[in-house]
């Protein structure tokens, strides 16, 4: 009797555009409310705060200089 | 990628076969480059725009005025490209939201409209930059401003009306690749290859030392490298282009690629202005520096610099525009769709139009200090660009809201603080020598 190779199925892949895909269920913010203020994003506030006004300080203070208002000591 | 492992009973030569929803493919390589291909796009986008019509001013100066000596900044700034632009991915594809609406809802309305304000003040400003390039640029083919501009500003508006995202990403794709013949240019102007080699990997003392003008100048490769729009950009696009779960590893393929062809290209622009270098020639913008080359190397280069310089305003018009149409639209909780149809969208292509046409007009203007507008645009950037930057690092550490599998491992975060410390150092900096202007001399 003579040996019968079945040789297996290709395997095959769908490649979808994701424009073309069925939705996904993501992450969603819905029920979370505003993020955990844990001690890690209270201190990157704080310190983006504290950037923050010392970058506007230091614009109010050129463009006091620019306004001539300063005694010139450079 | 939702890939479906089905058996088929095909005949075993017929390699791909195109069905109603997606493609079949058997082998596994071209699996993988059908499966990058439907993926890549905002990625390479968001790298590609952000060498605009600023960042070629500003490659082309720092060749101009130091030759090859600041090359190895392009090759430090490529992985922090990199990894920041990777985390504005992830985050998109798992929430599908845009960078605006995730900080609205998770650190509330003030901070919501800081962010929104900062960004629109600055891509403004940037927009603006774009159509001065643009006038500037085909001024040199004798091409009125008032016709240049309009043209630009129409051309733009119809770009995105079309109610197809994948219309728009396929023009500004192919307007990427146009970049190509930067590196045309580069083989053209004739580097020394060994010293290009050199000083890529190898930072080398520059005529002069430390002064504040090379500071400036690091700082302005730094800002214009990494912009502030590029975050809300990214994220906005993944959002639209429905980018799955499975897709993050060509998503993040897609940026690194966009990353690598960015920095290349930034080079070959430096290698452009280190031409300028050689031949003494002192400009203050690129189209400048064109017509000074013309003489010496044809009007081959010339008119190449003059259209690339063209292409990389309209590039980084299109994305900002958009960066900013995105962000409001979300806050504002309006339809902001490039799927939409204008009169399904309004008030996202109103945005986008609006800020198109005002820019556009505001250059049109006789005598408007673009100086002024250009050193502005620097200021805010420095502004935004830690803030955008703290926030983006703070979501993807929001376990609440990511859970385990999306948010950034350890070795992310210590990579992503450190970044995060020298951009405030930067920005000090900025400041710094703003408020002293002889801190370096």
């Amino acid at each position: 009797m003579a040996a019968i190779h079945i040789t297996p199925p290709l395997e095959s892949y769908r490649i979808i555009h994701p424009l073309d895909d069925v939705a996904e269920t993501k992450c969603s913010t819905t029920g979370l409310g505003p993020i955990k203020m844990t001690p890690a994003v209270r201190l990157s506030l704080t310190a983006l705060r504290g950037y923050l006004v010392l970058i506007t300080l230091m614009l109010v203070y050129h463009v006091i200089d620019l306004a001539g208002w300063l005694p010139h000591t450079r | 990628m939702r890939l479906i492992q089905i058996e088929l009973e095909l005949a075993p030569d017929t390699e791909v076969v195109a069905t109603t929803s997606g493609t079949t493919v058997r082998r596994p390589w071209l699996r993988s480059l059908l499966s990058f291909l439907v993926v890549v796009g905002p990625g390479l986008i968001v790298m590609e725009a952000d060498n605009d019509a600023g960042a070629v001013s500003t490659y082309m100066q720092a060749g101009g005025q130091y030759g090859l000596h600041l090359l190895w900044l392009l090759v430090l700034l490529l992985p922090i490209c990199y990894f920041i632009q990777e985390m504005v991915a992830r985050l998109g594809i798992a929430t599908g939201k845009g960078h605006a609406a995730m900080i609205y809802e998770r650190f509330g309305p003030w901070w919501g409209r800081f962010s929104l304000f900062d960004l629109l003040a600055v891509n403004f400003l940037t927009l603006i930059t774009e159509f001065a390039a643009i006038s500037l640029a085909l001024s040199a083919f004798g091409i009125r401003p008032g016709v240049s501009v309009s043209m630009a500003a129409v051309a733009l508006t119809l770009l995105v009306v079309t109610g197809s995202y994948r219309r728009w990403e396929r023009i500004v794709i192919a307007l990427c690749l146009l970049d190509t013949l930067w590196f045309v240019l580069a083989f053209v102007a004739h580097p020394a290859w060994s010293k290009v080699a050199l000083n890529a990997v190898v930072p080398t003392r520059v005529d002069g030392g430390i002064t504040g003008s090379l500071v400036f100048l690091v700082i302005a490769i730094v800002g214009t490298t990494i912009a502030p729009w590029q975050l809300f950009f990214q994220q906005s696009c993944v959002a639209e282009k429905r980018l799955r779960f499975a897709d993050l590893k060509w998503a993040r393929l897609d940026t690194l690629l966009g990353a690598i062809f960015t920095v290349l290209v930034a080079g070959a622009m430096m290698l452009v202005g280190d031409l300028g270098y050689r031949h003494h020639i002192a400009f203050s913008d690129p189209a400048q520096l064109a017509q000074a080359l013309a003489p010496v190397v044809g009007p081959f280069v010339r008119n190449s610099l003059l259209l690339l310089m063209v292409n990389a305003a309209v590039l980084g018009a299109t994305a900002i525009s958009l960066a900013s149409a995105w962000a409001y639209g979300e806050v504002r909780g309006w339809e902001h769709s490039l799927h939409k149809k204008p009169w399904e969208a309004p008030g996202f292509y109103a945005t986008y139009v609006l800020c198109v046409g005002a820019a556009a007009g505001i250059v049109l203007i006789p005598h408007v200090p673009l100086q002024l507008i250009i050193l502005s645009v620097q200021a805010f950037a420095g502004l935004i660009l830690p803030s955008a930057i703290i926030f983006l690092q703070l979501l993807l550490n929001d376990h609440e809201l990511l859970g385990d599998r999306w948010i950034n491992r350890p070795w992310n975060n210590v990579i992503n603080w450190t970044i995060i410390g020298v951009l405030f150092a930067l920005s000090f900096t900025l400041a710094a020598q703003v408020v002293l202007p002889n801190l370096f001399n």
